[in-house]
């Protein structure tokens, strides 16, 4: 409907192509010839409403904020209530930045992403400078109020009374970088020169100062993002086959060497309820009498016991762990499913994008989407050893939220122009 | 695309796994495990049922809400400010030591510390108005409970026994009726927040307490009080030693109206020994062996003498083994047989005698039984035979338990059928040789008493639950019957006669036919154990009232009288000690219990009157009235006409003998400046006493039988009295006329 509604007002409307289905890193050359031939557009205007939003995509989009906020409110009134004095204490400001972030998206998704080639040296130079400011105040300089330090991490910058993690903006910028270098040097991704050789100067460089923050879980979701779109960017297998190789050899020393605690971090997490002494499982202990009281259908929406100052944090990293206890498996499962959905689609999308960047930046944001969203859930299940990971969509954190919605608005700014069937 | 799809179905896919494992397979473990975490179960106490007079109204046992106070040092700030605030405002509240309390805050992984019990309604507010003044809202709590009240105090300890801390019955219809009293606590489930803050907006689960049944008993306070204050005067008259007891059964239902034992104690405060002579005991004992000591004092002073110890009936158990020899047929009432004051027996050293010494003669059965004559109820038993006589024995109730509604019933100890030689046959016959139970003793006297039935003795008349329905109500039937009516009432009528002018006239009540015998049992075991000290006695009255139509019971016995020269004492017989409290206990109960007096003339004759009053009236006024009564006057003071009288001895209201005397006082003239100091009565004859009176300006008031010596004064020797004061004067033979003298060498 929305579709014809635009083709009334005179936009252009693709004429209907089969969807392509099955890999499409091999085809995704193929679609590129009709429809794209027949549009000619000379240069790029700087708003351009394109072909019109992928409807899927943006539902998906809607659906997981939407549940998100319910579930946001749901896991954190009580222990906001508690502990800010404020049932709505949370729910307010992440509604509040929801509203902005949709508004944001859908102007985004109007902005044509080809502009982001040209900020590409900006984003990067504001990323690292923020990355460094965060390590010389946090790190060197202790500056508490500038950098605030939770435990041994310094992920937090304070810039004029807003509080956001650098760290966040560090894995758009790598996206983008990456997906600006690759479709530059498409040509020579096999070679280690310009297929790997840059990208991991760029990945280090990144990689080594959100390290610095001693900001774990950051570091490896950089990794693993700048990791995959090399993949999906052409550089050869063998040098991922050498990285991996690196990185596992990397964390066994890590576990070896990092002494006694480390090896206690692992019992631990095989067995949470029989800890060694000194390794504080009492979070992961909490998600699991969360997750196990949910049972097959939960206890209902708004019934957790958990989350009444026994879970630390709900609403945050372990906000699932709220989910399965209220909506039980079923619902845990219909979250992973709509989680599958958007990533399914964000890929959809991007491999139907009309050019590679486009291709690249829309795999990008939606490898980022997904692999926060598996490796949330699989420490709140216990399934991986519990690092600092936030659920797109559903934990709380008010510029987290800005700037995924930003990157949706990206996402569907590509699929305006990509080669997808608008319904 | 498809390694992405792969990749993330097998991120997903593992969480998935993991879920299913936390969710299914652990997920009963992981709730629980939340559940337990989160949910703060109490327990209601359930309040114990209350304990009622036969009265139904005079509450004997009842519980109140108390509360106790527990500290949750887990939920205390761990700051010395706080901690120091807590200790320091509840340690004078709770009187408890402050420094102590300071620690137990500083608990840091403890949830429950009670560090008080049993708070009443005042401490609690006092507590709750601290935890409010100072803004503290966890860490502190109040949890309900009770404590058990005996607003009787001693009056009936030993039936109803006490509870210990946690409510529980100790002893007593306490113990026994535990389950009944008791009642189910319930439980309140509620949920808190990982603060141990209540949640406000999920329900509390709450199965409320089922407060336990209610005990009617078959005690009647006032007659409960009676007992225990004639027990306790007989055992300071007679310097009694080893206690006391008076059981007071309905003979036809077996109810028990009263049942008195000494020692006693307050079951307000079980755990503090009251015995005088008991104390006393222990404090003579080195340092090291008084706390020991005082233990076993608390255990005896527990015991209920009347069911839990077993004592030598002696001569009372003659009424039984009377009634088997008339029932068997073996003798009649005006059977003869010859008493020559002892009789031998062979392998026996000496023979074994009478109480009195030459014997008593040829007599009947009937003169036998009111003599108390040894050698006639060894005949019995001889013809009886040891077959016959443990059958009888049996039937009467005293080779088990009576089943009585009390912890701790005894067994008796006697000679089995095989071992019933004629010695022990012999010594059985007349009381000796065998320990019961008074409560055997008592209910077996009731079969005499109904016609030959033997009942059940209970003390819970009916369980009633908190709706006022009748849960259960006391078996009363009979449980055999072990004698004809005929031979009940053949007893009954030489048990009369034996009150009234035989060796059981201590227990004589004017205005009741009352039948009675006496015993007085030696301490056979006691003795040879140490054989260097006299023998002790048990000093014993049993019967029951009114001979026409017999409805109550009465056992009363004295252990180890006659203070601690007793060789010397005057008060060892079962006549002279317990005799007149028997006496005494029934003349105050019976009324009470409806038992309409019915005087005979020469009864009537003695009866005291009751003085008129008169003060205030004039002098002429006055002997117009007091002539009109027969009583004679004196005056002191002005005794011109006209003169009005300003008081009165003995007072208006109080006994005055017929033909007795009125002192009146005139203007200036106070009772208080004649005063005269009471003589001591004891041993005097009726004739004497009256004369020693007399010479110290006194009245006398008769009671029992007349025709023998002063066994009790009302008014101790010595006491300063008015001028004029009636002084009741019980008679009672005062020699030993049951026991028998010399030692059994067995």
């Amino acid at each position: 409907m929305a579709a014809q509604g635009r083709t009334a007002r005179g936009l252009r409307r693709i004429p209907q192509t089969a969807p392509s289905s099955g890999s499409g890193r091999q085809r995704r050359e193929t679609p590129e010839n009709k429809p794209r031939q027949r549009r000619t557009r000379q240069k790029f205007q700087i708003f351009s409403l394109g072909q019109g939003l992928d409807m899927p995509l943006f539902v998906f989009i809607m659906v997981l904020l939407a549940v998100g906020l319910v579930m946001l409110f749901s896991a954190s009134y009580a222990d906001s209530y508690y502990r800010q004095g404020d049932s709505y204490y949370y729910i307010s400001r992440q509604g509040l930045f929801a509203l902005a972030g949709v508004v944001a998206m859908l102007f985004i998704s109007t902005f044509d992403y080809h502009h982001f080639h040209k900020l590409v040296m900006p984003i990067a130079a504001v990323t690292l400078v923020m990355l460094l400011a965060v390590v010389i105040f946090g790190r060197l300089l202790h500056m508490e109020k500038i950098a605030p330090s939770e435990g041994v991490a310094v992920r937090w910058l304070n810039i004029a009374g807003i509080q956001f993690q650098p760290s966040e903006l560090a894995k758009f910028a790598i996206i983008l970088i990456f997906a600006h270098m690759i479709s530059i040097n498409a040509a020579q991704m096999h070679t280690f020169r310009y297929g790997v050789l840059p990208f991991l100067g760029v990945l280090g460089l990144f990689g080594l100062l959100i390290f610095l923050e001693h900001h774990m879980s950051g570091t490896l979701i950089i990794l693993l993002i700048g990791g995959a779109m090399m993949f999906v960017g052409g550089t050869r297998p063998r040098w991922f086959i050498l990285g991996i190789s690196v990185l596992a050899a990397g964390l066994i020393a890590y576990l070896v060497f990092g002494g006694g605690y480390q090896t206690g971090r692992v019992i631990g997490w095989l067995d949470p309820f029989n800890a060694p002494e000194g390794v504080d499982t009492y979070q992961t202990r909490q998600s699991l009498y969360a997750i196990g009281s949910g049972g097959f259908l939960g206890l209902g929406l708004g019934q957790s016991r958990q989350k009444y100052l026994y879970l630390p944090a709900p609403q945050n990293d372990f906000i699932f762990a709220i989910i399965c206890e209220e909506l039980g498996m079923v619902g845990a499962l219909a979250i992973m499913v709509l989680f599958g959905m958007l990533i399914w689609r964000g890929m959809y999308v991007s491999l139907k994008a009309k050019d590679r960047f486009g291709m690249l930046l829309g795999l990008g944001i939606t490898f980022q989407v997904g692999i926060q969203a598996v490796l949330n859930i699989c420490v709140v299940t216990n399934t991986i050893p519990n690092t600092g990971i936030s659920l797109p969509f559903f934990s709380s954190g008010g510029t987290a939220l800005l700037m995924l919605l930003g990157e949706m608005g990206i996402l569907l700014n590509i699929s305006r122009s990509a080669n997808v069937e608008k319904t | 695309m498809g390694l992405t799809a792969v990749l993330v179905i097998l991120g997903f896919g593992a969480a998935a796994a993991s879920l299913f494992h936390w969710q299914i397979v652990r997920g009963e473990e992981m709730r629980t495990a939340a559940m337990d975490q989160s949910l703060r179960s109490t327990a209601l106490p359930a309040m114990r049922g209350t304990i009622y007079d036969a009265t139904g109204t005079k509450v004997l046992a009842q519980s109140a809400s108390v509360w106790t106070v527990v500290l949750e040092p887990a939920f205390i700030a761990k700051d010395e400010d706080t901690r120091r605030l807590i200790s320091s405002g509840l340690a004078p509240i709770l009187e408890l030591d402050e420094e102590e309390l300071y620690q137990k805050t500083g608990k840091q992984d403890s949830y429950y510390e009670v560090i008080k019990r049993k708070v009443e309604t005042e401490t609690r507010d006092a507590v709750n108005q601290f935890l409010v003044d100072n803004h503290i809202d966890s860490g502190i709590r109040l949890i309900d409970d009770y404590k058990r009240y005996y607003p009787y105090g001693r009056v009936a300890s030993n039936i109803l026994g006490f509870t210990g801390m946690d409510g529980n019955g100790l002893e007593g219809l306490e113990l026994y009726y535990d389950d009944e009293l008791s009642g189910t606590p319930g439980r309140m489930v509620s949920a808190r927040n990982g603060w141990n803050l209540d949640m406000p907006f999920e329900k509390e689960q709450m199965v409320p307490a089922e407060n336990g049944n209610d005990l009617v008993l078959t005690i009647d306070e006032t007659v409960q009080s009676i007992l225990k204050k004639y027990l306790a005067e007989g055992i300071e008259k007679y310097q009694v030693k080893n206690g006391a007891v008076a059981i007071m059964m309905d003979v036809k239902t077996g109810g028990v109206i009263g049942l008195s034992t000494s020692p006693d104690y307050d079951p307000n405060d079980p755990f503090t020994v009251l015995d005088e002579r008991m104390l006393l005991e222990i404090e003579a004992l080195p340092d090291d062996e008084q706390d020991e000591a005082y233990s076993a004092a608390l255990n005896r002073q527990w015991r209920n003498k009347a069911v839990a110890d077993t004592y030598i009936p002696g001569s009372v158990f003659k009424m039984c083994v009377g009634s088997m020899g008339l029932e068997e047929g073996v003798i009649e009432e005006a059977s003869q047989w010859t008493c020559t004051g002892g009789m031998h027996f062979e392998g026996m050293k000496d023979d074994i005698s009478c109480w009195k010494s030459g014997g008593h003669g040829t007599t009947t059965f009937r003169e036998g039984l009111c003599n108390s004559c040894n050698p006639w109820f060894m005949h019995v038993g001889d013809l009886l035979g040891a077959q016959t006589f443990a059958k009888y024995r049996e039937a009467f109730g005293f080779t088990e338990k009576t089943g009585i509604d009390l912890p701790g019933e005894s067994y008796s100890i006697y000679h089995s059928v095989d071992a019933l030689g004629p010695v022990e046959l012999a010594c059985e016959a007349f009381g000796q040789n065998f320990t019961i139970t008074p409560v055997q003793m008592i209910t077996a006297c009731c079969a005499v008493a109904n016609g030959g039935y033997l009942v059940r003795p209970h003390v819970v008349d009916r369980i009633v639950d908190q709706e006022g329905n009748i849960v259960k109500t006391a078996d009363t039937t009979y449980r055999r019957q072990v004698i004809s009516e005929k031979t009940a009432s053949t007893i009954t009528d030489i048990l009369r006669q034996n009150a009234e002018s035989g060796t059981a006239d201590g227990g004589y009540v004017a205005g009741y036919r009352v039948c009675g015998k006496t015993g007085t049992s030696e301490k056979v075991d006691k003795h040879n154990e140490d054989p260097t000290k006299h023998m002790e006695y048990i000093a014993s009255y049993c019967g029951f009232a009114p001979a026409e139509d017999p409805q109550y019971a009465l056992l009363v016995f004295f252990d180890e009288p006659g203070g601690d020269d007793v060789e010397n004492s005057a008060f060892t017989g079962g006549n002279k000690v317990a005799g007149p409290i028997f006496s005494k206990i029934m003349e105050e109960v019976l009324p009470y219990l409806g038992v309409d007096a019915q005087y005979t003339e020469e009864e009537y004759e003695q009866l005291d009157l009751v003085s008129p009053s008169v003060t205030g009236k004039t002098l002429e006024e006055a002997y117009d009235l007091l002539e009109s009564m027969g009583l004679s006057y004196s005056i002191i003071g002005s005794e011109e006409e006209g003169t009005t009288i300003t008081a009165q001895i003995p007072e208006s209201g109080a006994n005055v003998p017929k033909g007795g005397k009125v002192v009146l006082y005139t203007e200036g003239y106070s009772e208080d400046s004649t005063l005269v100091e009471v003589p001591d009565f004891a041993d005097y004859d009726l004739a004497n006493a009256s004369y020693l009176a007399n010479i110290n300006g006194l009245q006398i008031s008769v009671k029992g039988a007349s025709d023998s010596t002063v066994s009790l004064q009302s008014i101790d020797p010595g006491t300063k009295v008015k001028l004029g004061t009636v002084i009741t004067l019980t008679f009672a033979d005062g020699t030993i006329t049951d026991g028998h003298s010399v030692e059994l060498n067995e």
